[in-house]
Formats: structure tokens, C-alpha cells, sequence
């Protein structure tokens, strides 16, 4: 049985610029000491989620709505365990994968099946498994022979169909998704909505950001509306 | 990302940091297949638009052993027959120890893409850095056999000692590169630092000369880890068993490393996103 179980999780960014960045500023106030030190601390922070407090058992598809800013993203990453919460309490039962930032350990020199190779593994395949999921990924992205040469020569179209077959081809438990759809031709459009469909399905538990309604209502059986790191609508 | 989770909870960390950081060494061993395999095409990438590809590295080590090999030779007087072969694996073993610190202030930077999108244990960049630097170590051994053809008096079966030798370096090295790789990731200026002290330790480092032509400055060399790290590849190759000594501050100069990678990891591995 999977689950989500997140409680209270706040998650704060410290924002690093030139001001705190530099080595030369700590030692210097590491020098100075007393006052100068006090602004040590002072690394600016944006409160990116804040107080999120959500559970999720077999079965759910959660969607995620909101502005950009509002923290979709950053509440998947923290449940993919990429983010650490500042404070709360965060519990996940089940193999996660994420479909967000494709094309993740890809090497634009390296052929299709290279990077195949590469981006599976990456995504927690071992070899044999990366290996044994080619063929599928060769039928879904229809490269054919462009499988064999460098992944630089291929239209965006084309780089396209590739990643989100190596993304998609996995089958979790938990499944993070974030917007991914827009690029291709109308024909992808509806191979990549159907194989998201199939994705969806065979999850237990999915949570999926999209500023678009069709999406949402198509994939998710409940929705949290997200405003400035907080849940503002819990239907 | 696709870890299995049996029930883990991402809040609340070991109390103990260096534990901490060998769990991270833990996940990273898991996944050795993907640091492998990654360094294996990154290398491949690499020259693959080039038509001799990687015998470029293997060329430029020998123009360096010939061009500083024929000058040095003649300004330190000591014959080629001993100079060559000891300026080989001096330099070899140079571009092994500064090529991994070099590139290690930048590791996480370079994958940050990674780092923000999948979890991966931080182990895992700093273990394919050093097994990248292994497979340009391995193309350089084709000059060693070249200089130890023409110069043939030097082998000996004391040369399997530099094998234990490298394993020592190349642990040392592992946790170097995650040290500084953390400390760069924060700070910026550290890649920087090392591209401006790397040039002057390469002539603090026995690599044109021995320790002992240093007479009494000799002991210096004693707080030079960079030092040890050489001679204990270079002096088996050369017939020579390393000093107690050299085994003695190598493997203790390991074992602080190691801590301090693993206290580090442990307590910053969380922050690394934040950094990049």
C-alpha cells in the first residue's frame, strides 16, 4: 500500500547572491566579528511552502493549481525528497518517480540510445532494466534509425518524443508529475496524453501540477488550490 | 527519481552526521552502475568528434615527458635512464591528483540540474568524477609502457606495490573531491583558488625532483600530502619500496579526509540544492 502523508511541512530558500555568497564575506566576518556578524543569519529566505499539511492513499490523483510562484513545484520536489522540510513531518510508503525536468543527464553528443541508457539509470533503472526498456521506448518515439546518431541533430519535436518516453517509462507507485505537455505535433499530443493516461492509471498514488483544466479534470479526482506556499482550497 | 522507499521519512534525519553521510556513501554504492556507466560516456562524449580522440591524452603526456624530460634532465644532472621514467609517473600521478581537485570544486555545479530535479546520493558525482580521471589515467599508462620499453632497467616486480599505491590516492582523492565539492558548491571562489595554487604545488610536489635534492628542506615535504600521493605510485615504479613514513601520513591523512567527507555529507547533503 503506498502513501503521502506530509504534515505541517514548511520549506524555506535561502536566497544566495553576491552579497552572501562569497567566501571573502564570511571570512571578513569571521575577522570582524560582534557587529558585522550579526547579519550572518541574515541570508534573505522565501517561504516556498508553508504549512502544507496533506495525506494520500491508494487511489488518489491529486492535482495542483496555481500561479506560477505559488509552490506546485516545489511541494512535488519535496515530496520526491529533493527538498528538505524546514519543519514538519513527511511520510512516503512506495516507489516514487517523477516526470519533471526532462532530459536530466542527457549528453547532446551521445546517440538516442545512449542517452536512453543514461537518463534510465539516472532515473533509478539498473542497466538490465534500462536496457530491457528500449524496444518499448523505440515503438513509442518512432526514431527508428535517429536512435543511432547524436541526440544534438534531432528537431525539438523529436527530443521531445524521446524524453517523455524515457520518463514515462517506468511504472512507480507514486507518481510526481509537473506541466509537461505543449511540445510536439498534434499526433504526439495525443500518443503522449493516452501513454500519461496509462501512467496514471497503473500509480497508486499520483500528484500532478498543470495550469490546464482539461488536464486536471481528465487525470485527478481531487484538487488543491495553491496560493504564496499555502493551501488557500481544499475541496 | 525511482528509489525504493519501504517507509522513510525524509524529516527526520540521523542525529549523527557522519552516519548520515554513510548512508549517502551507501546509496551511492547502489547506484555504482550509474556512476560507471556515466563516467564511461562522458569520456566517449567527449572525443567523440575527434578522429584520434583519446590518444590526444596519451600524446600530450608524451610530448611532456620528452620536452621536460630532455631540458630537466640536463639542468638537474641525473641521467634520462633514471630522470624519464621518474618525470613519467610523477606527472601522470600529477594529472590524476590536480585533474580531480580541479574539477572537483565544480562536481555539483556541473550536475546541478541533477541535484534539483532527482534525488541522487552526492557520493555518486564525486565517485564518477574519480573513475573519469581513472579512465584518463588508464590511456596514460600506454606512456609508461612506451618510456619503460626504451628505458627497460627499471622493471621489477616492486612495481605491483604502486597498485595498492593508487587504491590509497584514489580513496584519498574520493574524499577530497566531496569536500571540496561541497565547499565549492557554497562558495563560488574555490574553484578559482585552486586554478591559482594548482600551478605552484606542482613545484612544491617531488614531481621534477626528489625529495632528498631538497637536503635539509627535506622535512618539508613531510606536511605535503600531494607529496606522499606521488611517491607512493613513483617509487615502486621505480624499483623503490615507499618509506613507512609515506605509507604511515598517506593512509592517516586518509582517514582525516575520509571523516571530514563523511561529517560534511552528512550535514550539508540537504542544503546542496539550496547551493546550486
Amino acid at each position: 500500500m503506498a502513501e503521502v502523508t506530509l504534515e505541517n511541512v514548511t520549506v524555506c530558500y535561502p536566497i544566495y547572491g553576491a552579497e552572501t555568497g562569497s567566501l571573502r564575506r564570511d571570512i571578513i566576518r569571521a575577522g570582524v566579528g560582534g557587529f558585522l556578524s550579526k547579519k550572518r543569519r541574515n541570508i534573505a529566505q522565501v517561504t516556498a511552502l508553508n504549512d502544507i499539511t496533506i495525506k494520500l492513499r491508494d487511489g488518489d490523483r491529486l492535482g495542483l493549481v496555481g500561479h506560477n510562484g505559488s509552490g506546485k513545484t516545489t511541494l512535488l520536489k519535496t515530496i520526491a525528497g529533493i527538498y528538505a522540510p524546514d519543519s514538519g513531518q513527511i511520510r512516503i510508503v512506495g516507489r516514487i518517480s517523477t516526470v519533471f525536468g526532462l532530459g536530466t543527464g542527457m549528453v547532446p553528443d551521445l546517440s538516442g540510445y545512449e542517452n536512453i541508457r543514461r537518463m534510465s539509470m539516472l532515473l533509478g533503472a539498473s542497466f538490465e532494466e534500462a536496457e530491457a526498456s528500449i524496444p518499448e521506448i523505440e515503438a513509442f518515439t518512432e526514431l527508428r534509425e535517429f536512435l543511432n546518431v547524436p541526440v544534438r541533430t534531432y528537431s525539438a519535436g523529436m527530443l521531445t518524443r524521446l524524453l517523455f518516453a524515457i520518463a514515462t517509462a517506468v511504472h512507480p507507485e507514486v507518481l510526481l508529475i509537473d506541466e509537461v505537455f505543449g511540445a510536439g505535433d498534434m499526433d504526439f499530443q495525443v500518443k503522449a496524453q493516452k501513454r500519461m493516461g496509462e501512467l496514471v492509471e497503473r500509480a497508486s498514488i499520483v500528484v500532478l501540477a498543470s495550469h490546464s483544466q482539461d488536464i486536471l479534470n481528465r487525470f485527478c479526482t481531487r484538487k488543491i488550490h495553491m496560493e504564496h506556499g499555502r493551501v488557500i482550497s481544499q475541496p | 527519481m525511482n528509489t525504493k522507499f519501504k517507509a522513510m521519512s525524509f524529516s527526520s534525519p540521523r542525529d549523527n552526521v557522519a552516519l548520515a553521510g554513510l548512508d549517502d556513501l551507501h546509496g551511492a554504492w547502489q547506484r555504482r552502475h550509474v556512476a560507471a556507466y556515466f563516467a564511461l560516456t562522458d569520456t566517449f562524449a567527449r572525443y567523440r568528434r575527434s578522429t584520434i580522440g583519446p590518444m590526444w591524452i596519451v600524446l600530450g603526456t608524451a610530448v611532456g615527458v620528452v620536452g621536460l624530460g630532455l631540458v630537466w634532465s640536463v639542468l638537474l644532472g641525473i641521467p634520462k635512464a633514471h630522470f624519464i621514467p621518474m618525470l613519467t609517473v610523477g606527472l601522470i600521478g600529477w594529472q590524476f591528483i590536480s585533474g580531480t581537485i580541479l574539477e572537483a570544486s565544480s562536481v555539483f555545479a556541473r550536475n546541478a540540474s541533477t541535484i534539483t530535479n532527482l534525488y541522487v546520493p552526492r557520493f555518486s558525482f564525486t565517485i564518477e568524477l574519480v573513475l573519469r580521471q581513472l579512465i584518463t589515467l588508464g590511456h596514460n599508462l600506454l606512456v609508461i609502457l612506451l618510456v619503460w620499453i626504451v628505458f627497460p632497467e627499471n622493471w621489477s616486480w616492486v612495481m605491483l606495490l604502486a597498485l595498492p599505491g593508487l587504491l590509497i590516492v584514489s580513496a584519498s582523492l574520493l574524499a577530497v573531491a566531496q569536500i571540496v565539492g561541497f565547499v565549492g558548491a557554497r562558495y563560488r571562489d574555490v574553484e578559482l583558488f585552486f586554478v591559482a595554487i594548482m600551478p605552484i604545488l606542482f613545484f612544491l610536489t617531488p614531481i621534477l625532483y626528489e625529495t632528498r635534492q631538497l637536503g635539509h628542506l627535506e622535512s618539508i615535504m613531510l606536511f605535503n600530502p600531494l607529496a606522499h600521493w606521488i611517491l607512493l605510485l613513483r617509487d615502486p615504479m621505480m624499483g623503490q619500496v615507499p618509506s613507512l613514513l609515506n605509507y604511515s601520513v598517506a593512509l592517516s591523512t586518509c582517514v582525516v579526509l575520509w571523516v571530514t567527507a563523511l561529517v560534511t555529507t552528512g550535514a550539508k547533503a540537504k542544503r546542496l540544492p539550496y547551493w546550486l
